[in-house]
């Protein structure tokens, strides 16, 4: 995940120079720029015009006047940021430990956690805050009900109703991605930085303070300026926990200006909205960027064969690893088993001897009675025209980025980053407003295509990060060994170029299509009756008060997405040996 | 003066225990340069480690100044940062959010014995004046070449005047040329500075330049310890001379006070351990292998020129005399071409013997 936007810098004497080069990269320079630049306008333009999408009419700011001439909007303006500062805080202060004991420590069982935290991404976060809530609720959560029953409390022993509450359920599920950035940083940090103080007769405190600390700073600064760009756009935990509390975020708005439960939707109003979230973004992404490139000159190359010593935890072994296990508990273990012991009941209730005798795979059998078989249909179109139309994309975008001298690759490269930074629910709603306003340029509204072209414009930044990795590592001369050898283009690039740019692109195109999976805030913005995926579907089900089918559906969902992962990696994962 | 005795240290990993360090001893006296030379995996690093209490030994013992600093069966760890050293790493390790200032000031200000500011600011401008980098204080260290950086950590580790330096292959990052001037520059730092060094290199031509004395290594084994002219001369075993410097192999049998190999009968003196020992190996320096013209003076062994490898100032050739082939080092200029015949001399002190 880690952001190289200098990708073409890196490699300066790039010398391809084939014919047509210049112009398949203008094509494709234009087409991004169309697929990124057209939902954006949307959302300024929505912004400035009053009625139904495609009505026309003048521009005009009334929108902008009337969402911030009300107070309410600061009272949300303000709810937001307490709700993404409080995730960046919740999350880092699992990440940050978690990195140094993984990385630096002698911590038992560091694989099997590696593994969970993997299993963890593959839980959508819609899931793990269903399960907390049927936890936690104040009315109905089973902690709550069974402290009634057991101490006969009329107050609810803990909610989740409130921002504390939703930062953690949030801040949780981003410690994976914010450990595995962190990592990828400290990684390229060489130890001796370390070890050079230690001999110049410096304390490990010092050492801490004045080396680690100050060496680190960008990339946790870059980190948290990352999570806090995604935290102040994300929609699921403020629309599940938040939005029933009236604790609403600025995310939650957007959708339901779009999406109102009754009444007319107001795309004026979104885009109102809409645009600080898409200034803020921008800025933030700005500065993330200036972030990671600020890190980068900290790394330094490490003196050959080198590996740091493991520090010994001793007697903090075990609290180490307790610590290790609060986490995983909260991001994996307890929202899988509160979905498993609510899938195997007829309604919610804390376990008890008659709560077993009703266990049953009832509500397993019925999913499909429920469902019907079309949002797995579209689902399954998702899950592989996603991964592979970005990872087309990706490919040919990193290929002129890295391995061209066009002038402009530079621009498309930040063109291709630019996603990152637009919020997934703003891109949702600038499609739709482009299918609704122009249908008849764009005849998608309500399609399952229109998903698709949402999550390809998304993923399109990892996917180009990770091509763009790849193709760094494949070094120039691989494939000039092969020209050499009287090999043809097609036959270097098909031979050589393409076995070992394999591995690299596989991973990403299992990760693009499990993301697309498990996502639902830019299916449900875009959703019709006719587009159901799965992921909305439980959405749906959780609205109408369906939980032992949420459960029931969850539980086969996240089975699902570690069955697929597990069994590819572990039939596929020689292709990546070379590169470890 | 360092003293290390029976020092091992074993790694675990995944594919099982991997011994670095079989028990190792040497003796490091006062302000004596001293290089530990030897194949890379062979333990020199983690020897360095382990004085410098980076690395903790399994066994054996390690004193500094004659103070115990590492004695794992009496529980005896003294940690880095108080022990009197100073150190460069083969990466530099050079803190990237530091000047150069900062970075040389770092263990004054921060370390074991902290200056007054004034102080501080002499002490640094007197160890950048010795690596002969005054006037560089303000730079970032991001924007300092490698030569740059090399001489930083050199500053940085001596500003404390430790009575130890150690130094882990701290020229192999820079180019050829750069290095050979760095290691003439090294030594008379070292030499002006009067410390104790243990210096650490895969390189046998920077061990035999630097070094006063030369420990060679293998297989977490010291093999020989002594002056570079005494290594090169008399190398203690076939590994030791394979590995420092070039050298000619010839497999020979010892029979009743004389030597018989492929090239014939020699007339060596055989050390009296090889008396009885029947299969020996025979090794000389190319050098020693002297060529002259194949007349009718010329003695017995008469061989073809396979090879010539021209070096400037020398050149390498390859001659095959009975069936053997010896390479001999000759002056340039030397007008000798491949396919001629010549006559080998081989002076019968130059010989070396070892077993098989
Ligand atoms: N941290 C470590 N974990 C496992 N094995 C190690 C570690 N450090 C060194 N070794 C092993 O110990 C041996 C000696 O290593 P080292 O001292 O680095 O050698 P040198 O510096 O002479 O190249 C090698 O076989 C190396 O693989
Ligand atoms: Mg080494």
């Amino acid at each position: 995940m880690s952001v190289t936007t200098d990708a073409a810098a890196a490699r300066p004497a790039a010398e391809v120079r084939l014919p047509g080069v210049g112009l398949f990269a203008g094509g494709l320079t234009a087409l991004l720029a169309l697929i990124v630049g057209i939902p954006l306008l949307m959302v300024v333009l929505m912004s400035l015009r009053t009625g139904f999408p495609g009505e026309g009419g003048p521009l005009t700011l009334t929108n902008f006047a009337a969402v911030y001439s009300n107070s309410g909007t600061y009272k949300v303006l303000g709810n937001t940021l307490l709700f993404a500062t409080g995730t960046v805080f919740v999350a880092l202060l699992f990440a940050v430990p978690l990195v140094w004991l993984l990385m630096r420590t002698d911590l038992p069982f560091k694989g099997a956690i590696y593994v969970l935290m993997t299993v963890g991404i593959l839980i959508p976060v819609f899931l793990r805050t269903i399960a907390w809530i049927l936890l936690l609720s104040p009315r109905i959560g089973l902690v709550n009900q069974w402290a009634r029953q057991l101490f006969g409390m009329e107050q609810p022993l803990l909610s989740l109703y409130n921002i504390p509450g939703m930062a953690v359920i949030q801040g949780v599920s981003f410690v994976p991605s914010a450990f595995f950035m962190l990592a990828a940083a400290y990684r390229t940090m060489d130890p001796a930085l370390e070890e050079a103080a230690y001999t110049s007769g410096v304390s490990k405190l010092q050492t801490f303070l004045r080396i680690n600390v100050p060496i680190t700073l960008p990339a946790i600064a870059g980190v948290m300026v990352y999570l806090f760009m995604t935290a102040i756009a994300v929609f699921e935990v403020p629309a599940i926990i938040g939005y029933p509390a009236r604790i609403i975020v600025l995310s939650a708005l957007i959708f339901t200006s779009t999406n109102p439960p009754t009444g007319l939707p107001n795309y004026g109003l979104a885009g109102a909205y809409g645009a600080v979230m898409l200034a803020a973004g921008l800025l933030l992404a700005y500065f993330y960027v200036r972030l990671v490139q600020h890190g980068k000159k900290y790394t330094v190359i490490t003196g050959r064969g080198y590996r740091p010593r493991e520090i010994a935890l001793g007697r903090w072994k075990w609290a180490a690893l307790a610590f290790a296990l609060l986490y995983l508990a909260m991001e994996v273990f307890i929202p899988f088993l509160v979905l498993v012991w609510v899938s195997l009941l007829p309604h919610l209730q804390v376990p008890s001897a008659e709560a077993f005798a009703q266990v049953s795979l009832e509500n397993f059998r019925h999913i499909f009675d429920h469902v019907g078989a079309l949002p797995f249909v579209n689902t399954a179109i998702l899950m592989f025209v996603v991964p592979t139309v970005t990872m087309v994309l990706s490919v040919l975008v990193s290929w002129i980025v890295v391995r061209t001298n066009v002038s402009f690759r530079g621009a498309l490269d930040t063109l291709a980053f630019l996603p990152h930074a637009i919020p997934g629910i703003l891109l949702a709603v600038g499609l739709a407003y482009l299918g609704l306003a122009y249908r008849s340029w764009f005849p998608v509204y309500g399609t399952v295509a229109i998903i698709a072209i949402a999550h390809t414009i998304t993923w399109i930044a990892y996917g180009t990060r990770t091509t763009n990795g790849v193709m760094i590592q494949v070094h120039r001369e691989l494939e000039e060994a092969g020209k050499v050898s009287g090999a043809s283009t097609r036959t270097v690039l098909g031979r050589i170029v393409l076995p070992l740019i394999a591995a690299g692109i596989f991973n990403s195109w299992i990760w693009i299509s499990m993301l697309s999976y498990r996502e639902v805030t830019m299916a449900l913005t875009l959703g019709t009756r006719k587009n159901v995926v799965i992921s909305t579907i439980v959405w749906q089900f959780w609205g109408n008060g369906w939980v032992p089918q949420v459960a029931a559906l969850g539980v086969v969902l996240v089975l699902f997405a570690v069955i697929v992962v597990g069994g590819l990696k572990i039939a596929f994962g020689h292709l990546g040996e070379w590169q470890s | 003066m360092i003293t290390i005795r029976g020092l091992k240290k074993w790694f675990d990993t995944r594919r099982g225990r991997v011994e670095a360090l079989r028990g190792i001893d040497l003796e490091i006296g006062e302000r004596e340069f001293c290089v530990l030379l030897g194949p890379s995996g062979c333990g020199k690093t983690t020897t360095l480690r382990c004085v410098a209490g980076l690395e903790r030994p399994d066994a054996g013992e390690i004193e500094i100044e004659g103070v115990t600093v590492n004695a794992p069966a009496r529980r005896v760890y003294v940690p880095t940062e108080k022990r009197d050293i100073g150190m460069v790493f083969q990466s530099y390790a050079i803190w990237p959010h530091m000047n150069v200032f900062q970075n040389v000031a770092f263990p004054l200000v921060r370390g074991r014995k902290r200056f007054g500011k004034e102080l501080v600011a002499e002490k640094v401008r007197r160890a950048l004046h010795l690596v002969q980098l005054d006037g560089l204080e303000d730079r970032p260290a991001t924007d300092l070449s490698g030569g740059q950086q090399q001489r930083v950590a050199m500053a940085r580790a001596m500003v404390t005047e430790p009575k130890i330096l150690l130094m882990d292959e701290p020229l192999s990052n820079l180019d050829a040329r750069l290095r050979e001037q760095m290691r003439v520059e090294l030594k008379k730092i070292t030499r002006a500075v009067g410390v104790t060094t243990l210096y650490v290199t895969h390189d046998q031509a920077e061990a035999l330049s630097l070094g006063d004395r030369v420990c060679v290594m293998h297989g977490g084994e010291i093999l020989q310890v002594a002056a570079p002219d005494e290594v090169y001369a008399r190398p203690a075993n076939i590994f030791v001379a394979e590995f420092v410097g070039e050298m000619n192999f010839v497999k020979a049998k010892i029979a009743a006070g004389s030597v018989e190999c492929a090239l014939g009968s020699l007339e060596l003196p055989v050390p009296p351990a090889f008396a009885a020992a029947g299969a020996v190996t025979l090794a000389i320096r190319p050098e020693h292998v002297e060529l002259a013209a194949a007349d009718g003076a010329s003695g017995p062994l008469v061989g073809t020129i396979a090879s010539k490898n021209y070096l400037g100032d020398a050149a390498l050739v390859e001659i095959e005399v009975n069936g053997v082939t010896l390479l001999a080092k000759l002056p340039g200029d030397t007008e000798i071409a491949v396919g001629q015949r010549a006559a080998v001399v081989l002076r019968p002190e130059r010989w070396r013997v070892f077993a098989e």
